[in-house]
């Protein structure tokens, strides 16, 4: 049984060479994976808003913006090389037909518009997608060999 | 004035408590009226807690349930989160239109309405209740229902009232359905500035 370690929410974890980083049932959330081939680099990132506007101690992580670049920040400091990273994203789903004006039913998808852009800004590419929709996602990384899966209610897993 | 959940004290827990208790108790009359059946509660729970504990707290993420989502407007402004379980869903689906175990998955159309109504009705009741006990004016959207795993069905709430803390504020109530313990969770999810309302209305400030 490999190692697996799970990315809870507004959470990112880091691993070398082996083991699977898992995250669950992302709805309006988004997974972001970061890869680095060559020194089996992997990352897992868990976000749950797009922007960071927020005074005060909170969680960087919970934000696309601030956790994007505290994710690139480590990934840099562990050696990884940003022409060589690989990212996917999973998620961004609109778990309820909102009709109201509040903007509460589009939160996932502002939340991937604001991923990509960051992902854009920050010169990395994104090589794989599955997004939007109305149901949650699980997305796991396995760091040995980089690839990338999703797995959702009553359907098979899709390698991303 | 609260800026965030954690702020809250014990006074002032007890008090949200009695709201929940009060609405809690008023759906559960209504859920009653329309089986023709005995229906209890549990004394609601006010829990303050961060994002991944409040998710254990409800489930496993990938466990599949139902839930109805209606969103508050006017006053007080939140989310009331009704999640069913299989063995919930079963019970009404059963009393209401004598169907036989309903998986999730074959869900038909009459089985989403039908729940989408219950919930709707035990949600309008909580507020009602809540409305007039606080003397506020509470709009409620139309009622949305989702089938699917748990996680991402509180991403949303958590998304919406997690913005300016790591910790979200549930005021929970069980119902069971003859004495069965049929695991169900009324949520009632307010933003801060309306928690401050509320309180204010019941001569806390």
């Amino acid at each position: 049984m490999e190692k697996q370690i799970s990315v809870g929410i507004a959470d990112m974890k880091i691993a070398r060479q082996e083991g699977i980083l898992i995250t669950y049932a992302l709805g309006s959330c988004i997974g972001i994976s970061f890869y680095d081939p060559m020194i089996k680099l992997g990352a897992l990132l868990h976000i749950m808003l797009p922007e960071n506007n927020v005074s005060g101690n909170v969680n960087i992580l919970k934000f696309a913006d601030t956790g994007i670049r505290e994710t690139l920040r480590k990934l840099y400091a562990f050696g990884g090389q940003k022409q060589r990273m690989v990212c996917k994203i999973a998620g961004g789903a609109k778990m309820f037909e909102m009709s109201g004006a509040g903007g509460l039913g589009n939160i996932g998808e502002r939340n991937a518009q604001m991923v990509k852009k960051v992902l854009m800004s920050e010169g990395l590419r994104l090589c794989g997608e599955d997004t939007g929709a109305n149901y949650a996602r699980t997305m796991l990384i396995d760091v040995a060999t980089g690839q990338v899966k999703v797995r959702t209610m009553g359907k098979t897993e899709r390698i991303l | 004035m609260l800026n965030k959940y954690e702020e809250m004290n014990d006074m002032e827990i007890d008090i949200i408590k009695e709201i929940g208790s009060i609405g809690n108790g008023n759906a559960a009359t209504a859920l009653s009226g329309m089986l023709n059946t005995k229906v209890s509660m549990n004394l609601p729970k006010v829990d303050i807690l961060e994002f991944n504990e409040a998710l254990h707290y409800l489930g496993g993420p990938e466990d599949i349930v139902a839930a109805v989502l209606v969103e508050m407007s006017g006053e007080i402004e939140g989310i009331m989160l009704f999640i069913l379980t299989q063995e919930f869903s079963d019970e009404i689906l059963m009393r209401m239109l004598g169907r036989e175990k309903v998986e999730f998955t074959q869900f038909e159309e009459i089985d989403v309405s039908a729940l989408t109504e219950v919930a709707n009705i035990m949600i309008s009741s909580y507020i009602n209740a809540l409305s007039s006990l606080t003397n506020v004016n509470v709009n409620l959207s139309v009622p949305q229902i989702a089938v699917n795993m748990l996680g991402g069905i509180l991403s949303l709430p958590m998304a919406t009232m997690g913005i300016h803390s790591d910790r979200i504020m549930m005021i929970t109530g069980q119902f069971h359905i003859e004495n069965k313990d049929l695991d169900s969770n009324m949520l009632l999810l307010p933003n801060v500035e309306s928690l401050n309302i509320l309180m204010k209305k019941l001569g806390v400030e």
